[in-house]
């Protein structure tokens, strides 16, 4: 049992950043009942903008690119960490608007869309950042190893696990005990009546899905310095996302957490004793809960199911 | 919107007139591709994907069950095939009954499990197993080949009594997936049309009422899928002999979503021949932008997002569409001077 215990830690950290990727996701399947199959893509979008934020690349030879770099890598990630989630809130708000056309439609046209939009979104990283690898620096004090109880982790891990938990509790707050998560949580329970109380329901979608690609943008930037950053990390990372979301029942935050916490763990037990088949094991326990309950674990019924 | 049972089903010798065209158009391909600046194996390519497509549409359009993990079965098809030559005999008929027969059987697997569900969960467990597969065969290198997959997959000779013809020649090739392609759009047509068809439509207009009619609602979505993912066997195999390897990204999720994509684009949802459209819209897109440009999928990605948004019937349904308003500016013209007379 001693041996398992820093997977079971491993695999923790590890369910936390997948919360913290699939909080975005959860919050627009649950209000919109739209699949975004974007999300990886926006993901991936709001790592790149820090790259090039933290890069100065953007501000070319000006005097304020030399001032720009001239301020501390802390400064510039923290600035990263704050702009680069608004970029993708942008693209994300684009996004909403030209799916616009397939409300009202089967769900089948909202993750054809976004599925199209993924494509375009990676190709367009490929056009402005290039093909290649790339690494996304972080500041000295949250990077390098640590100690823990005789195991060597890396401080970054501890970092972006805290980070993750943090922002679950933050989204929860939002959610749960302010008048926009109200009116948020209203809109997706019964969204004629909170059209027919005077809430403009399409500016309520608009934020909701820049919020949500903002949440996805943030998750990239945390993550990235953890599993490197190519123009297809998209990809990569919506399957655990939607994985989640299944697992956890589509609409319930801590459905979605749960689950998220139980991939985590089932990766990094996995992980330790057959190194090769860890993503695996995370289709199995789709396959097996789903194969259990229909509507995952916490899933309530929904429009998704016509 | 129209839907595919909004295009009244046309007297069996309209189609079997659109059947022989395609036939025509196949037979003629080897003379006509290269002037047209295509080559040979492009042919082949093409073909093998309208058996694919036209196999998948028969899940996707008619029975509206949305399959996001069918390029798995494709390279099911295209491992088995493989296998079957390296490691049982060198045969063609017996390759391709293998991969036919392994895509099969792995689809109803796969159907058993995920008929009962419906709408965007069906659509979820198919990414879930399609990503199981490309996985497996990616981690089991003693049989698959790893990353690699299999490589000098051979064209067996077509050995019929007393002749033998030899694959290896594209040409060659490109006339046995050609009367591969008939031969399914045969089977397909009438399987489409029959009462098993209507079931289908049936069960995608209505779930429920289908299943309040009687119908055992899961054994026909059982039964289509398991379909579907024979006729993407016969494709994967077809296309391992065409690659002369099998390898994973034939299964990965990037194929089963170019595959939606290109049905879609083509007009599945409403026409029996939408695949057949979108295929060859996709490929000389592919050929033709890819030569202008590196970013073509840029192009290909944005079309298709605009076709989602503004045409979802797809190319053939803005055939139909046009042709209607075409006749009917004919008819309404006719209405008049009738009443004038």
């Amino acid at each position: 049992m001693l041996d398992l215990l820093p997977h079971i830690l491993n695999g923790l950290t590890l369910g936390l950043l997948f919360a913290l990727i699939a909080l975005g996701f959860t919050l627009i399947v649950g209000v919109m009942e739209v699949i975004n199959l974007a999300h990886g893509s926006l993901f991936a979008l709001g790592a790149y903008f820090a790259l090039s934020l933290i890069g100065g690349t953007w501000f070319g030879d000006t005097a304020f690119a030399a001032w720009w770099l001239s301020l501390a890598i802390e400064t510039r990630y923290v600035a990263a960490l704050l702009l680069g989630p608004v970029l993708a809130a942008v693209a994300g708000m684009i996004l909403e608007l030209c799916l616009r056309p397939t409300y009202g439609k089967a769900p089948l046209y909202g993750l054809l869309l976004t599925f199209g939009a993924a494509l375009v979104i990676e190709e367009i990283i490929r056009l402005g950042w290039g093909t290649g690898e790339q690494n996304l620096a972080v500041p000295v004090a949250i990077n390098g190893p640590i100690l823990v109880a005789g195991f060597i982790y890396s401080k970054y891990k501890f970092f972006a696990a805290g980070f993750s938990l943090v922002a679950i509790f933050a989204v929860w707050l939002f959610l749960e005990k302010t008048p926009y998560g109200t009116i948020i949580k209203a809109g997706a329970h019964d969204s004629e009546m909170v059209r027919a109380l005077g809430y403009d329901l399409s500016k309520l979608r608009l934020l909701v899905f820049g919020f949500g690609a903002a949440l996805a943008g943030l998750a990239g930037i945390i993550m990235v310095p953890i599993w490197g950053l190519r123009p297809h990390v998209g990809i990569d990372v919506v399957i655990p996302a939607f994985l989640i979301i299944v697992i956890g029942g589509i609409g319930s935050f801590w459905g979605a957490v749960i689950a998220a916490l139980m991939v985590g763990l089932a990766v990094g037990i996995t992980g330790a004793y057959a190194g090769a088949w860890a993503t695996m094991s995370m289709y199995i326990l789709l396959i097996l809960v789903v194969g259990l309950r229909s509507r995952g674990l916490f899933g309530r019924k929904s429009a998704l199911e016509n | 919107m129209i839907s595919l049972s909004d295009i009244p089903s046309r007297s069996p010798a309209q189609a079997y007139g659109a059947i022989v065209l395609l036939a025509l158009a196949l037979a003629t391909a080897p003379w006509w591709l290269p002037m047209v600046g295509l080559y040979q194996y492009l042919g082949i390519e093409i073909a093998i994907w309208m058996i694919f497509a036209l196999g998948f549409n028969l899940l996707f359009g008619y029975a509206g069950l949305h399959s996001f993990g069918h390029g798995a079965y494709l390279g099911i098809g295209a491992y088995a095939f493989g296998l079957f030559q390296q490691n049982v005999a060198l045969s063609l008929w017996g390759g391709l009954a293998a991969g036919i027969l392994a895509a099969g059987v792995a689809g109803a697997v796969v159907g058993a499990f995920i008929s009962h569900r419906r709408g965007i969960y069906y659509a979820l467990l198919t990414i879930a197993f399609g990503q199981v597969f490309w996985f497996t065969s990616m981690k089991l290198y003693g049989i698959t080949g790893g990353e690699d997959g299999l490589l000098g997959i051979p064209r067996p000779p077509l050995s019929l009594p007393g002749i033998e013809f030899d694959l290896r020649p594209n040409v060659a090739l490109f006339y046995l997936v050609a009367i591969l392609l008939v031969a399914s759009v045969l089977v397909l047509w009438r399987l489409a049309n029959s009462p098993f068809g209507r079931v289908l439509q049936a069960i995608r207009q209505n779930e429920t009422r289908a299943r309040f009619a009687g119908y055992e609602v899961w054994r026909f979505k059982l039964a289509a899928f398991v379909i579907s993912a024979m006729f993407a066997g016969l494709a994967g195999g077809l296309f391992s002999m065409a690659q002369q390897s099998a390898y994973p990204d034939v299964m990965s999720l990037h194929q089963s979503g170019l595959i939606v994509m290109m049905v879609l684009v083509g007009g599945g949802l409403v026409s029996f021949w939408g695949p057949v459209l979108g295929v060859i819209l996709y490929f000389v897109a592919r050929d033709v932008l890819g030569g202008f440009t590196e970013t073509w999928l840029l192009w290909y990605g944005l079309m298709f997002m605009a076709m989602v948004m503004l045409r979802p019937e797809g190319l053939a349904g803005m055939f139909h569409l046009g042709w209607k308003r075409l006749r009917g500016t004919r008819d309404h013209a006719s209405a008049l001077a009738a009443e004038k007379a």
